[in-house]
Order: C-alpha cells, then structure tokens, then sequence
C-alpha cells in the first residue's frame, strides 16, 4: 500500500480550529476542566491559541505566531500534533513495540499495551506524546493524533492492491476528521507523493508571490514526515524545528544500551558458569 | 570448630532486605530491558512494584545510617582504604578464582580486595540508580525531555554493571568452591576460624590479639 500523508496549507489556513473541534469530537476526547490534573488550562492566557497546550485528550491544537513585518502584525498558523515521521523516535524507543508504522506510514499505537514509560515523550523532536501520568505511582497511558486510523476510518483490512482500490473508490470518505473538517481545504489528504508534488507547485506559487522563503516542511525531514506542511516564511518563524533530529539517547537505548546489556549478562553467566567448571575441577584435584 | 563472628544482626537483615529489594527492582527493570518481555510491563504495574521496591531500597540503608552510624562509616572507611595487598590480591586472582591458587595471596584485612571493590560498585552505581531514578520518578513532568533521557542512559548503564556484579555476588556466595562459608557468614553470621584465618589473614591475627 502506497503511503498516505497529510498536506497542511499554512498560507491557507485561517485558524478557525474546526479540525480542532472535529479532532475530539471524532476521537470522543472530552475536553478536559481547567484546572484539571494532566488537563490543559484552557483559560484566557492572551492568545486566540485555545487550549496552551497538547494533553491526552487534545491531540491537534492550532499554534498562533505572531511577527512583526514592514511595522505590522502578522498573523502565522500551524498544526500542532504529531507529525507521523519514518524515522520516528517514538517508535526507536518503545520498549514493547506499541508504538509502531502501520500500513499507511503513519505512527499508530497500542494503548492497551503501553506501558506508560514515557520514553516517547522525552524521544519525539516535535514534543508531541502526552501522558495522564500519576506521579506517585507512575500508572500512565500515552496519547496522541492517530491520523484517525486506530478507529478503522482508513484502514481496511485488505490486500495493498484492494485497499487502494478501495481507498479510489471512498475518497473524500476515508480521511482523517480535520481534514474533512477543513472549510478553507487548508487540510489535504491522500497518496504522499501526489501531496509533495502538490505541496512543491504551492510553494513555488508563493515564492512567485514574493514568499521567498516559503518552503515544504516535511519532505524530507527525519526520512519524510506524513504530515507536511506548506509555510510562508522558514519553519522557525512558525516555532518549528529546522531540521528535527533525533537524539544520541533516543538510538543509543536500544542500538547500543540493550544489547551491551544482554552481551554483559550473557558474559558475566558464561564466565561464571566456565568458572565454576574450572575451579571446581582444580579445587577438588588438589584436595586429592 | 571454633566459630568467629563475621555479620552483626542489623547488617544481616539489612542484607537480605536490600537483596529483596534489589532482586524486585532487578526483575521489574528487566522487562522494559528485554522486548520479548516488554508485555508484563503493560498497564505500569511492573512500574508500581518497581517504585515500591525503590522505596525500600533508598529508606533501608538510611535508617540503618541512623540506626549504626559507626557501622556505616567503619564499613566505608574499610572499603576506600587500599593498599600494596590489595594490588597483590588482584594480581593473584586469576589463579586464585580458576585454580583455588592461594600461595600467592596476601592476607587480608575483615574485608578483602574483592569485598571492597563490591562495596564500591555497590555506593557508586547504587547512588547512580538512586539519583536518576528519583529525577524520572519526580521530575518526569518537570524536567526537559533531554535531561530525562540521559537519566534513563545512566540508569541503564548502572544497571548493567550492577546487575553483571549482582550475578558474581550471589555466585561467590552461593556456588564457589573456594567461599564455602560465605553463606554462613550472611545467614548465621558467623564463619569458623580456619576459614577467617585462611580469607581474611590480618584481621584473624587482630581478633586473637585483641583476646589474649
């Protein structure tokens, strides 16, 4: 099956959030009390940006930049959710494979089987995983955007051939909820490559337009998101990483940590037990 | 035979809590260590044990501190001071640990060479996993991401000296032939006087001093 993306427009996008909106209510995430523990304070903070922030149940907000430009107020919107990543740190450092690529390219998990680690967290370059963590005990779940493929809304249980057929067939049906909620067609969704040669042919119309540092976020950053996003300035006017990396710790934990691990428990069992061999020969010989 | 005490009754039972403590939090760091076993870590009640376990571990040795200062600072006064036997004693190690070699050996003191260089992995990385499992405990809202991430590297690497050790520890006590009274002197806390003169020389020859 061919992979599927997102295209975000930014030059489109007016910030109305009904992706937002249709983000919970489709992933029937309740929004969450203020002052709510793990819950994002949605009160006045002095930006039209409402919630501040992800949470487990917010997992698409709209981040509102503002710049000054030629003496005037500038107005830059952005996603902020999970950019579904081919080389995911998330994925690099989930103990127990719920973390995971589906069929599609994109990051989908298991919440049954999360362990509530939290090395998702600390691992993702764009800061998106959230937890409902209790802090004394550590019980926790990971949350975050699913591409709203963990409901069974894309992905069909088929061979790659069919799916594709069927996908042909669904189109406009088989999307993920914003971008079905989108009323300017900000959100796109379909082949990833059709969307990066989309999203280049936009970009070079807003360079002609004088956007001469418009670009597309995503095509190949961290081996190619799923989620890319077309930008009117460089990424990090819009507070986005120029180029997201991921970390020596992130690669280190299972490349490198667990298997000097195991070849040192390995090692130390194996000496022991040839020790054991051998001293036990010698010893009983020169009781002799 | 004639028996020499070697472990004190506190010690001893802060022994044996400390190895519960340890094994609990052995086992239930393994399951994240080891994918194939990622699944009993589901639903974080392996991270529950974990963090009681961790409790036990950090509060058992403080209120021992407490409870025998003197034990505490003479057990680590013993441990950090070296000197020529023990460069001989690591010298003749091989052939002592393979071929129960003795002739070579120095005497030593109430804790030989191998003793202090446990107890030292023991305080070293048992203040490592300390440290950074507290800041993933506490601060694991709080702290950045970075930080958390390089706690989980050293916790691991401790864990992977600690834990190889842990397997030459319970060895030593329990499976080779040359430490045969290893295991009394931790359960009963004594060991006979041939074995305390033959393993730990110097400290033999102040003991039948300080008697006659």
């Amino acid at each position: 099956m061919a992979d599927k993306a997102i295209l975000y427009d930014a030059s489109k996008c007016t910030a109305c959030r009904g992706c937002q909106v249709m983000c919970k209510q489709w992933n029937e995430n309740d929004e969450v009390i203020p002052t709510e523990e793990n819950g994002v304070d949605s009160r006045n903070w002095g930006s039209y940006e409402n919630p501040k922030d992800l949470s487990p149940t917010t997992w698409l907000k709209m981040r509102f930049t503002e710049v000054e430009e030629n003496g005037q107020m500038r107005w830059l919107f952005t996603r902020q959710a999970c950019m579904h990543c081919t080389d995911a740190g998330c994925v690099q450092v989930c103990p127990n494979g719920s973390l995971y690529h589906n069929d599609l390219g994109f990051v989908a998990y298991n919440k049954d089987t999360c362990t509530g680690c939290g090395y998702c967290i600390d691992a993702c370059p764009f800061g998106i995983p959230r937890s409902d963590r209790n802090l004394l005990t550590g019980i926790a779940k990971m949350d975050k955007c699913t591409a709203c493929t963990s409901q069974g809304y894309n992905r069909i249980e088929a061979t790659a051939a069919e799916a594709d057929a069927m996908y042909e067939s669904w189109k406009g049906e088989l999307i993920p909820a914003c971008v079905k909620a989108c009323p300017p067609g900000a959100l796109k969704y379909g082949y990833r490559d059709t969307l990066v040669a989309e999203g280049r042919a936009r970009v070079d119309y807003l360079k002609s337009q004088g956007r001469g540092n418009a670009t597309l976020y995503g095509e190949n950053e961290l081996g190619g998101l799923h989620v890319m996003y077309v930008l009117e300035d460089s990424p990090d006017v819009y507070g986005l990483p120029v180029s997201p990396s991921i970390s020596a710790a992130t690669i280190a934990w299972k490349d490198v940590i667990q298997p000097v691990g195991w070849a040192v428990g390995g090692l130390a069992i194996v000496g022991l037990g040839l020790n054991w061999l051998v001293a036990r020969a010698n010893i009983n010989k020169e009781a002799k | 035979m004639t028996q020499v005490e070697k472990y004190k009754k506190p010690v001893r039972i802060l022994h044996w809590i400390h190895l519960v403590a340890f094994v609990l939090l052995f086992l239930t760091g393994l399951v994240l260590f080891i994918p194939g076993l990622g699944f009993l870590a589901e639903d974080s009640w392996t991270r529950v044990i974990h963090r009681i376990g961790a409790a036990v571990f950090i509060i058992a040795p403080l209120i021992y501190l407490i409870v025998k200062p003197k034990s505490v600072l003479h057990g680590i006064k013993m441990a950090f001071t070296w000197g020529s036997d023990d460069i001989g004693w690591i010298k003749a190690l091989p052939a002592y640990y393979f071929k129960g070699d003795e002739s070579k050996m120095p005497p030593q003191g109430e804790m030989n060479t191998g003793q202090k260089l446990w107890w030292l992995i023991v305080l070293v990385f048992g203040f490592l996993l300390v440290i950074s499992g507290l800041i993933m405990w506490f601060a694991k809202t709080s702290a950045p991401p970075a930080l958390l991430q390089w706690m989980v590297f050293i916790h691991d690497v401790s864990f992977i000296v600690a834990g190889a050790m842990f397997f030459v520890h319970i060895y030593n006590g329990l499976f080779h032939p040359l430490f045969n009274e290893a295991w009394s002197a931790i359960y009963r806390g004594t060991i006979s006087e041939g074995y305390a003169k033959k393993h730990h020389g110097k400290w033999y020859a102040e003991l039948s001093k300080g008697k006659e």
